[in-house]
């Protein structure tokens, strides 16, 4: 194959890598609005939080599968902890104290992580399984990122399966869509949305972790994660899995091929684009609710 | 009677403080007062939006940063630009930009203008950062000089002297305040507030909705274009980050929040209260955000209405004096 192909497909592969994380965060970050009509600010800086979990864990341990494993449900019980302790007391006030609460968890999360680990960018090694290229029809791609994409896929796969074929999956569904006539119905909402905000979170959580040897860690990392999972949810369509699923795949691949041909259009393009579906689809290309 | 005597003494007091601050406290503290004004001026024209039409603006920083960038584009490019012009362009172009917006941004209320500020003021901020060109990318404008402020066969001061600059910024500032303070008062920033209240209603008193809305975010996008071209005067550099980042559009929002998005004072109070926490914390630590931030989840759960409010509700609660709201 010549080496302008392989170097799209390589090109594709990232975009792909990329893409797939980005769609873990903002699937968490749609259903939370879906539900809970909060637009949590505070997303990506948990999706850190996870990263920088997963460095502590490795250092101690030197285990990547056990940080992988551990870093996640950490940052999820924190979400869980926020959501039961911080956003449920101010619920009563309405979204805008909600959003606002996001800002100041945000805060709290961007300085604590400097306070804890300093503003350096720390390393996080790929594991030596991991590590490394794999020949495949003439092409070598970089095993670590097949598996950012099969451990997505899996996750996504499951999360699918537990959305569409279970009952708890059909009461999340149903409080996506209303939230009060579910509760109407008799079914404890608040436990329902504790839930949803904490696997949301621990989504993003995997994201980070898996992110954190491809990025690095520091503390920039919940801004880039973050404007562009917003972007995802935005132009996606609030509350729509599908549609964040569409545009995050295309963003991942913006990205790719935006460093290569127009690094200085892409971002530009990317926030005029949302913009544009924002100011005359406020709920997104592929949002169902006015 | 009594009452407005007290005012008029609180207002003399104000100004005789302003007046010999500097030579009290020092160039150093000089400064520091002129960014608080700054910022004043800046959480004033955010809750314009935010307290008195009900719509969070996620993304202020594009008007701060527009006017920054237009003043500092201004005095770099055109030799001789005067003062009071540069000024002028910082405010025209954060009004300009708001003129251009608000089409999309008077359509919509509540979260969706929080996001689509937002979404604008990153936008904004990309533009900035990519296009060095013009605006220096991530370095910035910087180098340009302050020309002084020139009134044709009268006076010409020299700007470059911190203690002049110091009163320019500060007569500047306490003129928008005023005329902000005065515009609130109006007819006009009465339907504003009734907008907030009851929006339906005051469009079957026959008033154009989506016009005074507009009207009211050119009016808080032009004076943070102010602000933001005093910023660019007394810092003499302008980059994206600290006017155009996401966290300058925070810093108003809790500016505001802590001071009290209820009253017009609030924000001056919450500028004030957080610049003087920032001199003090930084001589502990450098993590300033993680105080403010603390601080301002602190202010959302227990205490919306910010420092006014608690004030208030003390004042009712211990001298049964102040009406219970």
């Amino acid at each position: 194959m010549s080496p302008t192909t392989v170097l799209y497909v390589a090109q594709a592969v990232h975009g792909l890598a990329y893409g797939m994380l980005l769609f873990l965060v903002a699937s968490g970050l749609t259903m939370i609005f879906g539900m809970m009509g909060i637009l949590n600010i505070a997303h990506a800086s948990f999706a850190m939080l996870s990263a920088y979990f997963c460095y502590q864990v490795l250092l101690m341990t030197e285990n990547f599968w056990v940080a992988l494993l551990i870093a996640p449900v950490v940052a999820g019980i924190c979400g869980i902890l926020t959501e039961r302790f911080l956003l449920r007391t101010v619920h009563k006030q309405g979204h805008l104290a909600e959003l606002l609460i996001t800002v100041g968890i945000m805060m709290v999360i961007l300085e604590a992580v400097k306070v804890g680990w300093g503003a350096e960018s720390l390393v996080v090694k790929i594991p030596p399984s991991l590590s490394g290229l794999v020949n495949f029809a003439g092409l070598t791609y970089p095993i670590y990122r097949l598996f950012v994409i099969g451990l997505s896929v899996v996750i996504l796969g499951i999360m699918a399966l537990i959305l569409f074929k279970t009952r708890l999956g059909k009461i999340v569904r149903a409080a996506v869509s209303d939230a009060d006539m579910v509760s109407a119905l008799g079914i404890n909402t608040p436990l329902v949305f504790m839930l949803v905000f904490g696997i949301g979170i621990w989504l993003a959580g995997v994201a980070g972790a898996v992110a954190a040897p491809l990025l690095t860690v520091f503390p920039g990392m919940a801004d880039q994660l973050g404007m562009d999972a917003f972007v995802v949810v935005v132009v996606g369509g609030f509350g729509s899995l599908g549609g964040a699923f569409i545009v995050a795949l295309f963003l991942g691949e913006l990205n790719a091929y935006g460093i290569q041909f127009i690094p200085r259009l892409a971002p530009v393009l990317m926030f005029a684009f949302m913009a544009i579906v924002l100011a005359f689809k406020p709920m997104g290309l592929f949002g169902e609710r006015e | 009677m009594k009452n407005h005597r007290h005012k008029w003494i609180l207002w003399g007091a104000g100004a005789i403080f302003a007046a010999v601050f500097p030579h009290v406290f020092g160039i150093y503290y000089a400064n520091f007062f002129v960014a608080f004004a700054i910022f004043s001026l800046y959480a004033v024209t955010l809750n314009l939006l935010l307290g008195y039409m009900g719509v969070l603006s996620f993304g202020h920083a594009m008007f701060f940063g527009t006017g920054a960038y237009a003043t500092a584009i201004a005095l770099t490019h055109i030799p001789g630009f005067p003062l009071l012009p540069a000024i002028l362009v910082g405010g025209l172009s954060g009004g300009l930009l708001a003129l251009i917006l608000s089409p999309l941004l008077v359509r919509v209320s509540g979260t969706a203008f929080a996001m689509l500020t937002l979404a604008f003021g990153q936008l904004i901020f990309v533009i900035a950062l990519k296009y060095r060109e013009v605006t220096g990318g991530e370095d910035g404008i910087g180098g340009y000089s302050i020309p002084p402020l020139n009134i044709p066969g009268v006076v010409s001061i020299d700007m470059t002297d911190k203690i002049n600059f110091y009163y320019f910024a500060i007569a500047v500032i306490a003129v928008c305040l005023f005329i902000l303070w005065f515009y609130t008062k109006t007819p006009f920033g009465n339907l504003v507030v009734g907008i907030r209240d009851n929006a339906m209603r005051i469009d079957y008193l026959g008033f154009k909705l989506p016009q005074i809305k507009a009207v009211n975010l050119i009016v808080c996008g032009a004076f943070a274009g102010i602000a933001g071209s005093v910023h660019a005067l007394l810092m003499k550099l302008v980059s994206t980050v600290g006017v155009l980042d996401i966290s300058a559009s925070f810093t108003p929002i809790l500016m505001a929040y802590i001071g009290g998005v209820g009253s017009f004072f609030g924000p001056i109070i919450g500028s004030g209260v957080l610049h003087l926490l920032e001199d003090l914390v930084i001589r502990f630590t450098d993590r300033i955000g993680l105080v403010n931030g603390a601080i301002f989840i602190l202010v959302v759960l227990y205490a919306p209405m910010g420092l006014v409010g608690l004030f208030g509700e003390a004042k009712a609660k211990w001298f049964h004096k102040g009406k219970v709201s």
